[in-house]
């Protein structure tokens, strides 16, 4: 008799093509953090002075955030999974529930992060100002944008789970959504020790 | 299901731990060249915890889930050694 828990899925969740846009975005930021942990030792005093300027306190607020949307997005998968052709109504409307709480935290997280980035410029900061901030200016705005992203994609699902529009038989299109959100929690759990922490 | 949700809620309260631990270590200036390599793998394990059951790679074929093991190990282990190779003096 086979080992039912030994039993692989043939594809990951989600449409095939979102993870090949996961791979890509996760090689492309992945040289971002190379490009800034190498630049780092060419001049380790000036990133050391220059990280005192981020607020740790901000980064980790965020990466808690983050990381709890993460997990409201997995109970909304989770409450679609389960879903029988009985409780299509019931399912989506737990879905939606779990997802508003996601979008309200990509919400708070952007909110943060602008206020950081309006604390930033306000002192003047630029991409040119040195190395350091060049990379956390690119790493933390090119995030931020895909955060954006993430938050119209899930409000576009949550859209969706009002109308009761996901059923046992298709609910492939809230897998997607949700796996490119993970990839944005992940982007950030390398960034918040990498930028803010490690000195 | 209990069980997938009750391991799905010890996942996110292990990530706030090792969130809340990496935060310690930065705001008590305790950081230093052994605690970056702890810092380090404990990133590796909360990229690894999201990868696998957020992302829910760990029930699909080992290929789909190795890119992005394969990725945030070589991620961390070559900021470790951007972090810890000596700089050569001029």
């Amino acid at each position: 008799m086979p080992n039912i828990k030994s039993i692989k899925e043939p594809y990951p969740p989600g449409d095939f093509a979102i993870w090949i846009i996961i791979y890509v975005e996760l090689v492309t930021f992945g040289l971002l953090f190379l490009g800034y942990a190498f630049s780092r030792r060419s001049n380790i005093e000036m990133f050391n002075e220059s990280q005192l300027l981020l607020s740790q306190t901000s980064g980790f607020v965020n990466t808690l955030i983050l990381i709890t949307s993460s997990y409201f997005v997995v109970r909304a998968v989770q409450a679609i999974a389960e879903m029988r052709q009985e409780s299509i109504e019931a399912s989506n409307h737990t879905a939606s529930k779990w997802l508003l709480y996601a979008i309200l935290c990509g919400m708070a997280f952007l909110v943060i992060k602008f206020s950081e980035f309006y604390y930033i410029f306000g002192e003047g900061i630029t991409l040119s100002t040195n190395k350091f901030f060049m990379f956390y200016l690119m790493l933390t705005m090119f995030h931020f944008m895909h955060v954006m992203l993430g938050s119209v994609i899930l409000f576009n699902i949550y859209k969706k789970t009002k109308i009761s529009g996901y059923t046992p038989n298709d609910y492939r299109g809230f897998e997607t959504g949700a796996a490119y959100w993970h990839m944005v929690d992940l982007l950030w759990i390398v960034i918040f020790p990498l930028v803010y922490i490690i000195r | 299901m209990p069980n997938l949700k009750k391991s799905i809620r010890t996942i996110w309260i292990m990530l706030v731990i090792l969130t809340v631990f990496a935060y310690l270590l930065g705001y008590l200036e305790l950081i230093n060249n052994s605690l970056v390599a702890i810092l380090l793998i404990t990133t590796f394990i909360k990229g690894e915890l999201v990868i696998d059951y957020f992302m829910g790679l760990k029930t699909v074929k080992l290929k789909y889930r190795l890119i992005p093991l394969i990725w945030l190990g070589t991620v961390i282990s070559l900021i470790a050694v951007a972090y810890y190779l000596p700089i050569a003096s001029v």
